[in-house]
């Protein structure tokens, strides 16, 4: 049954890496003044799109800056404070990047003497392109999301809950941002949605998360359709 | 006859062919023009015999031209290869001479393809002077560089740089391979091609008539290094290695490989290699015909562990096609096999002789590990490096190249 006007189109996405431009640093000072520096998407890149690399670690920290603190500056302090950073919490990527140089700088401020890493190890700063496909795939209900769900993509899945975030400007994933817009509005769902804490998950975890959050929308929706009765 | 686009479709899905389709649509009709030093032998040759067709397939005008050269040429490209790997080279004026020359000599000769291409790609940094021969170019110049270049010989370098620094973008296996230049450079890895005699499936019968044409047992477990005799690749380390392992493991090893024709210090490689061997009947020197794929493909998947253990390294494509074959491999802690080769998950990474012996021996005694990395590796392949994920991403930069470089590109 359709309770929209609109129905969704299902993309999938994929990134190409390239090189930011900017030279590797070899210390935190030069990681501190290059982070000052870079093209926001760099930040981004670093952020954001690690999810969408191969990996087989179930990494401690979910953003380069401080994975590389951790593994080739080997300081676990500032590892720390960078790991616990949730990108998506900062209204742009400017106060997410100031908020950055600010932790580094405390860092510098503490420290005896300034970290490096040997020849080989440098930070070396990358930025990426987004490139969406079309699925050939509609959703013409909440419910035909739901049902779904088990067979998106995991590409398909960052594109439309995280990578919209940025897209939209509103910080808004693309699911939540088509129901919105129903006549009658899934308000379960949507909260539901709204209440997964995806940034330190995984993409595995995330569409299990969101397939759990999800799970008794339908029967939920009939109980409330008979209750109306 | 190179398979069709369709053919892949049962090992990668239909969806990852209908994303090159969406990108292709916006290239039809383009001419793309690929230019390397060899029709055979090497990974880049091997890339470029499914790129090519595939490229033309998906509707781009596609054409592959090698380079034409004497010896001395030869010679002094492979200086090159060394040096931007490193190593310190002498390049005598006679080298510079003989290479400025012959590039020169091929640029007259494909000076009009060249330049009414609409993409030119030059492979590696044997055609790299190409570009400043044609100077009524009117598409876009793309450097595709298949080897590690962090740390070359500053003298190399400087020669070649400002020659490079003209061209549209590069294009680097790994972040850690990239050199600062003037121009986007993009992060593109190789990848394998499933169904090619060198990894098309095979009968057991087939694998069993390999075995026993090389005289080698089933009764022992088979070690695998497949790979041009190079110093680089390390097979005296192999022998080493291998000889520790036989004090205590009853085990036999196979160094296989072919030459190419522009790598002329192959002979004498395998020389050093055969005195190093002896007359240990456990240990299998085959030096291939650059043809012999479906050998190598037998010998790959007649092995128990493969083993690369490389002192610089590309991208180590042996590594990709041993993965995809189910084997875990012991590979040299360098270059692009750190990308494949995951401890405990698709195999070990070595530092020394040593190290390999150690996790050789390791994996001989956990049978039960062998078979679980070989499942992951090759699931792990097939995420990551099979074709169509390396066409989509040449297809992705020279549509980001016509389009201008943002951070969206839409295919659909």
């Amino acid at each position: 049954m359709n309770n929209t006007e609109e129905s969704f189109r299902l993309k999938d996405c994929t990134i190409i890496v390239r090189m930011a431009g900017v030279d590797p640093a070899i210390n935190l000072r030069e990681l501190r003044e290059r982070i000052a520096a870079c093209p926001i998407d760099s930040v981004y890149h670093h952020f954001c799109e690690t999810l969408i690399r191969p990996s087989f670690d179930y990494p401690d920290f979910r953003n380069d800056f401080a994975i590389w603190a951790f593994r080739n500056l080997r300081d676990r302090v500032l590892a720390e404070r960078l790991g616990i950073i949730n990108p998506y919490s900062f209204g742009d990527l400017e106060q997410l990047r100031f908020r950055v140089v600010e932790i580094i700088d405390e860092r510098l401020d503490e420290v005896h003497y300034i970290p490096w890493v040997p020849k080989g190890e440098e930070f070396r700063f990358l930025r990426a392109a987004t490139i969406v496909f079309d699925t050939g795939i509609d959703f013409h209900s909440a419910g035909e999301f739901v049902r779904q769900l088990p067979n998106l993509s995991h590409s398909s899945l960052y594109y439309h809950f995280l990578e919209a975030r940025r897209r939209t400007g509103d910080g808004t994933d693309d699911f939540t941002a088509w129901m919105i817009k129903f006549k009658k509005q899934p308000t379960r769902l949507i909260k539901a949605l709204a209440g997964i804490d995806f940034y330190f998950l995984s993409l595995i975890e995330l569409k299990t998360a969101i397939y759990n959050a999800t799970l008794n929308f339908e029967k939920q929706e009939k109980r409330d359709a008979r209750l109306t009765r | 006859m190179p398979a069709s686009l369709g053919d892949y479709e049962q090992v990668v899905g239909g969806a990852a062919i209908s994303q090159l389709q969406q990108l292709a649509e916006h290239l039809k009709g383009a001419t793309v023009v690929h230019v390397n030093s060899t029709k055979e032998g090497g990974g880049v040759a091997e890339i470029l015999k499914w790129l090519v067709p595939m490229m033309n397939e998906l509707g781009l005008h596609t054409l592959w031209e090698v380079i034409q050269g004497e010896e001395l040429y030869f010679q002094t490209t492979k200086a090159f290869h060394n040096g931007l790997q490193g190593k310190s080279v002498i390049l005598s004026k006679s080298m510079i001479d003989a290479y400025e020359n012959t590039v020169r000599d091929n640029a007259e000769r494909l000076r009009s393809i060249l330049e009414a291409a609409d993409f030119v790609l030059i492979h590696d940094p044997q055609p790299a002077t190409l570009l400043e021969h044609c100077q009524g170019r009117k598409g876009k110049w793309v450097w595709r560089c298949h080897i590690d270049v962090s740390h070359p010989y500053r003298r190399i370098w400087q020669y070649l740089k400002p020659k490079i620094a003209p061209y549209d973008a590069s294009v680097f296996s790994m972040a850690e391979f990239a050199h600062t230049l003037p121009h986007p450079e993009f992060l593109i890895a190789p990848s394998i091609d499933p169904l090619s005699e060198k990894n098309v499936e095979l009968s057991q019968a087939e694998i069993n008539r390999v075995r026993q044409q090389f005289n080698i047992s089933n009764g022992r477990p088979i070690l695998t290094q497949i790979s041009r005799f190079d110093r680089f690749k390390d097979p005296i380390g192999v022998i080493e290695a291998f000889k520790m392992v036989r004090e205590g493991v009853d085990a036999q090893l196979i160094l296989a490989g072919g030459g190419a024709t522009d790598d002329p210090e192959g002979a004498t490689v395998l020389e050093e290699v055969k005195d190093a061997a002896g007359d240990d009947d456990h240990i299998h020197v085959l030096f291939l015909p650059s043809d012999a794929h479906r050998t190598i493909n037998a010998l790959q998947r007649a092995s128990t562990i493969v083993i690369q253990k490389s002192l610089q390294e590309g991208f180590g494509l042996t590594v990709t096609e041993a993965l995809w074959k189910g084997k875990p491999v012991i590979g040299g802690n360098v270059g692009g096999i750190r990308r494949q080769v995951h401890n405990y998950h698709t195999g070990f990474l070595v530092d020394t002789p040593e190290g390999a012996a150690l996790r050789i021996k390791y994996l001989l005694r956990h049978p039960g590990q062998i078979k679980a990395m070989g499942e992951t590796a090759r699931e792990f392949v097939r995420e990551n490096f099979l074709l169509t994920r390396h066409l989509r991403e040449y297809l992705t930069l020279l549509l980001g190249l016509r389009q201008g470089l943002s951070n969206h590109l839409l295919a659909e």
